[in-house]
């Protein structure tokens, strides 16, 4: 009998694991495929999702094979900026989600899944928990209407048997827990992009590059191997379209997006790996827990890739939940109480306007006069760039980016004018021309 | 060009394995698992379709296997090992199709085609609870005009929808019931919680009698800016009645609550003074802010550390200018109010002037009327107090209250909209002086302690039912939904089922955090708070299922 099971083993459950059993539980982490190995993802940890491994005692690790930088380059209709998220603004995230604003770090990396996840599932390991790969739960054990533990097969076929206090579903957005619960997905926003990413060695772009142009963008960070995620996304409808020229349409879309970008690419990077890729992104969430169960990562919620947050907030239900789960196990909270706590951080009115922002982004209409007079405006003004990053990667609060009279200040502390900017000579016809779908 | 040839992709992968295996099914001829084909050319037809699912499963990535966990990879790369003629037949294969294949056929389907993307939403409702006010503030193009179509695109699409909640018509004088239509022309008649009267003054024999009073004495207009001769004598009484109540006793009126605020600040203020400014104060503080000068701080909402901050900063570069530090009292959107003693406390020892808003507090909460001024033991201490008619004091208009004859003359002079707009009209007048007088009776008294009945009794409902108000009683309660789509669809309902609501949102409240503002009067008895408490409830609890929101409304 464990205090917890954890059904999966990456950015979500082997920190939960991990977390509990450094707090002195029996925790058993199942896991259905060998470690290290990669899963699909474009892998972008933001400055939060450092400052947790940070937390846990495992960023040296991370950063012993993975580069890491602190510039921000967004350059949106040929508007750049360049920022980074400030320290101040993580201390009050971590302090208002957690409680507690020690150990942020203001970097940002770009860790491949086979890299990372290997290393936090190990640290599930060292603290104690029973980790077992190659175990795929097929069943949930319920009684009395309660998850009381899980059956399932090794890799050679035998079956077992394990029992628990709680089952903590952690195994991402196909998840078989919340499948055999039969949770219904709430919120659903179907509209989403489709993206499509390699990795090319060759070339040094100096920290996260993100392009956007019409309905298309393009991303591009140094990760391991010396290699460079490069990654272009656009909206679903394209979808069909693009594929069927992947590699050619790729180009097309880079030289689109970011002409010098393509250009480097095209006379100094090596392709190292086939193209990745990916239309099934439609935003959801689930019901968090229930008698017996937990949801954390994307088993609980799914966003788009375009805002590179998955990771980072599944890190962020493994702390939260963690601390709710044990502080149950350790007498100090009746069970409801606690994981209400963990559903209050997770349902709150900053996670449903991040949650929005996410999904209303990942439709890639083309960027509206105001947004790109608001981009305009921020150049110049590092406090509220780095505000607006620190946004985006939801660091700092959507409300208070958004906010009339911060966003009028923006307006009057303005330093350049419309002029100084090519999008906006005959803007209506530029943006009318992009909704046309370049690939077919 | 890669190094090495790079496998497929996993689409095209996934697209042999659906083609292969319908091909199969289609050869089986959907034929029961009874017994295996016979002939050996099916035999050997299904096979080659066998070993051409696993060896493409077999290269599909670790990335995507990882991913799509609900795909059993395993069993289907096990296929590639068939040989050509196999004694053992593609029994497994063709069990593998009529028993399992539906069910995965979905799953590896959704990969390349997500079911998700094919959209059925009505265009014009999803159009409409997606944007907001913001996205059209500034249009493209250089005709003024023509590029005020888009936006007006927009609020069609709202009111087609019926989630447009401005710009509502009352049918009758608004008490706590009231009957109104939307601009649709639809009629709806509710607890009214949409009307800022919070002693019911609007009602009251005497101010309707004062009404008609000035209206024969003086006419209904007043014909001139206070400057020339828009004044009567009842405006100089309003004037010492009103010094009276916030205790500074040099008053100046303003035609609007509104032109008070933009008029004090941009009187006061020079392009190189200063002016610190709460975030959420109103916007007629923030615009007044910005015409004046460019030296505007924020601050957050309430924070006096962080003003004391901010004055420290500024006065270690600058001695020479003034600071107008800026804050409502009670806020209208939050319901909250600031810690006054030590804001001035931290004004006056920058050197800087403090101006606070009592539009809403003045009246209607505080011993004797004196609002949040005088409940924290304030009235008469603090610098510049201004505030509106529009709340407690059944009319328009707004005032000015300075300690010293000068400040004044000086915002007579220079607060734009004193000088050139024309005077309240001798009918407001006498309104606000006859609801002053009421504020300051005992008939007051027993008025705010009605409407705090209410109010205790609305909040402690709404709480009852799960509903997070914000701030503290007081009689705006705002009660926080969060995301907009959810507010207006709950907003929508909420007008057929008999509670009349504001809901405010981008750009009265931050993006993503809409609330209803409920305004309290006097005249709403605590089972009709009760009541609209459930109305309001099951409204919002139906918003979240039709848009299976899951969302609660913790803040952080
Ligand atoms: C195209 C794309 C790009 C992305 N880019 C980024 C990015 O740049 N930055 C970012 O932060 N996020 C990104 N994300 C999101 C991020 O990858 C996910 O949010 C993250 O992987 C979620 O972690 P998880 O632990 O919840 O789930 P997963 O990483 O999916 O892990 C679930 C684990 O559970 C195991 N499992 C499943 N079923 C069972 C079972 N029955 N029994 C035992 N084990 C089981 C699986 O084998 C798997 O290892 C991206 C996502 C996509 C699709
Ligand atoms: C705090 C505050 N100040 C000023 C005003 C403006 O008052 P009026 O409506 O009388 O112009 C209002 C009302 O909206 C307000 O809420």
């Amino acid at each position: 009998m464990f205090d917890a099971i954890v059904v999966g083993a990456r950015c979500a459950g082997s920190p939960t694991a991990m977390l509990l059993a450094r707090g002195g539980h029996r925790v058993l982490l199942l896991e259905r495929a060998q470690l290290p190995s990669d899963v699909l993802s474009t892998h972008f940890l933001w400055p939060h999702g450092m400052s947790y491994l940070n937390r846990w005692g495992l960023l040296e690790e991370v950063l012993r094979t993975t580069p890491s930088h602190t510039a921000v380059h967004l350059v949106n209709e040929g508007i750049a900026l360049t920022g980074e998220v400030p320290e101040k603004l993580l201390r009050t995230h971590f302090e208002e989600l957690h409680g507690d604003g020690g150990g942020v770090v203001t970097t940002h990396a770009s860790v491949r899944r086979r890299v990372l996840d290997g290393i936090l599932m190990d640290a599930a390991a060292s603290a104690g928990a029973d980790v077992r790969q190659g175990c795929t739960v097929d069943e949930l054990i319920v009684e009395e209407d309660r998850v009381v533990g899980v059956r399932g097969r090794t890799r050679a076929g035998t079956r077992f048997e394990e029992r628990a206090r709680i089952v903590v579903g952690a195994d991402g957005r196909n998840s078989f827990v919340a499948r055999a619960l039969g949770l219904a997905k709430f919120d659903e926003r179907p509209r989403c992009t489709f993206a499509y990413w390699t990795y090319y060695s060759g070339f040094a772009p100096g920290g996260l590059q993100l392009h956007r142009r019409g309905r298309l963008a393009a991303a591009v960070v140094p990760t391991n191997f010396d290699q460079n995620m490069t990654l272009v996304w656009g909206p679903s409808e394209w979808a069909s379209a693009f594929r069927s020229d992947v590699a050619g349409h790729f180009q097309q879309a880079l030289s689109f997006v970011s002409p010098d970008l393509a250009e480097q690419v095209r006379s100094e990077g090596q392709q190292e790996e086939r193209f990745y890729g990916t239309l099934d992104q439609a935003a959801y969430l689930r019901p968090l827990y229930g008698p017996g169960w937990v949801l954390v990562g994307d088993a609980e919620s799914f966003k788009d890739q375009c805002t590179a947050t998955g990771m980072t907030h599944a890190f962020r239900d493994a702390e939260l939940a963690a601390a709710a789960i044990g502080s149950w196990l350790g007498g100090r909270e009746p069970l409801d109480r606690a994981l209400r706590s963990y559903e209050e951080r997770r349902r709150s009115q900053n996670a449903a306007a991040y949650y929005d922002y996410a999904c209303t982004l990942a439709e890639m209409r083309p960027l509206r006069h105001d947004e790109l007079q608001l981009l305009a405006a921020l150049r110049g003004n590092q406090e509220e760039t780095d505000r607006y990053i620190a946004t985006h990667a939801d660091i700092a609060p959507v409300s208070e980016f958004f906010q009339a009279s911060n966003l009028f200040l923006i307006n009057d502390a303005a330093r350049e004018t419309s002029d100084q900017h090519a999008i906006f000579d005959g803007f209506a016809e530029t943006s009318r021309s992009y909704l046309r779908n370049p690939f077919s | 060009m890669p190094s090495t040839p790079v496998p497929r992709t996993d689409e095209e992968l996934v697209r042999i394995v659906l083609e292969t295996a319908d091909r199969a099914l289609k050869e089986l001829g959907g034929r029961p698992a009874a017994g295996p084909p016979a002939d050996p050319g099916t035999r050997r037809n299904l096979a080659g379709s066998a070993r051409e699912t696993g060896r493409a499963v077999q290269e599909v990535s670790e990335m995507m296997k990882n991913w799509a966990t609900h795909v059993p990879w395993d069993e289907l790369a096990d296929f590639a090992d068939f040989g050509a003629d196999d004694p053992a037949g593609p029994e497994s294969f063709t069990r593998f199709l009529t028993d399992r294949y539906p069910e995965v056929r979905t799953a590896l389907e959704d990969l390349v085609e997500p079911a998700a993307l094919r959209i059925t939403a009505d265009p014009d409702e999803e159009y409409a609870l997606d944007k907001q006010a913001y996205d059209f503030y500034r249009p493209a193009g250089r005709d003024l005009l023509r590029r005020t179509e888009e936006f007006h695109d927009w609020v069609e699409a709202r009111r087609r929808t019926e989630t447009w909640q401005y710009s509502r018509l009352l049918e009758a004088a608004p008490g706590s019931v009231a009957e109104i239509s939307n601009d649709l022309g639809r009629r709806a008649r509710g607890i009214n919680f949409n009307s800022q009267d919070y002693l019911s003054l609007n009602a009251h024999p005497a101010v309707r009698e004062a009404a008609a009073r000035a209206l024969g004495d003086f006419g209904p207009h007043s014909a001139g800016s206070p400057m020339v001769l828009g004044n009567t004598r009842l405006s100089n009484e309003l004037e010492e009645a009103l010094g009276r109540l916030v205790g500074l006793d040099h008053v100046t009126l303003f035609p609007t609550g509104w032109s008070a605020g933009f008029g004090t600040v941009t009187a006061l203020v020079r392009p190189e003074d200063w002016v610190v400014i709460d975030r959420l104060a109103h916007s007629c503080l923030q615009q007044g802010a910005r015409a004046a000068s460019k030296n505007v701080v924020r601050y957050e909402h309430l924070n006096i550390e962080e003003v004391r901050r901010h004055l420290g900063e500024i006065r270690r570069r600058d001695s020479r200018n003034g600071i107008l530090v800026v804050t409502d009292g009670l806020f209208s959107v939050d319901a909250d109010w600031p810690d006054l003693l030590a804001l001035q406390e931290v004004c006056h020892a920058h050197d800087a002037t403090l101006l606070v808003d009592v539009a809403h507090d003045l009246g209607s909460m505080g011993p004797g009327g004196s609002g949040v001024l005088g409940m924290q033991q304030m009235t008469g201490k603090i610098d510049l107090v201004m505030g509106a008619f529009s709340k407690t004091f059944a009319s328009n208009g707004g005032f000015l209250a300075s300690r010293t004859p000068a400040v004044k003359q000086y915002a007579k002079m220079f607060g734009g909209p004193h000088f050139f707009s024309n005077a309240l009209s001798p009918v407001q007048t006498a309104v606000v002086l006859e609801a002053a007088r009421i504020v300051g009776s005992a008939e007051g008294d027993r008025l705010r302690a009605r409407l705090f009945a209410a109010i205790d009794a609305l909040r402690g409902a709404l709480g009852g039912h799960g509903l997070e108000c914000l701030g503290s009683p007081s009689p705006i309660v705002p009660l926080l939904i969060g995301n907009e789509k959810l507010a207006r669809t709950a907003n929508r309902f909420l007008f057929d089922r008999g509670v009349l609501a504001f809901m405010v949102e981008f750009p009265v409240t931050p993006s993503g955090s809409a609330r209803f503002r409920l305004q309290v009067q006097a005249a709403h008895g605590p089972d009709e708070a009760r009541e609209a408490a459930a109305i309001i409830s099951a409204s919002v609890e139906d918003a979240r299922q039709y848009l299976s929101s899951a969302f609660r409304m913790g803040t952080r």
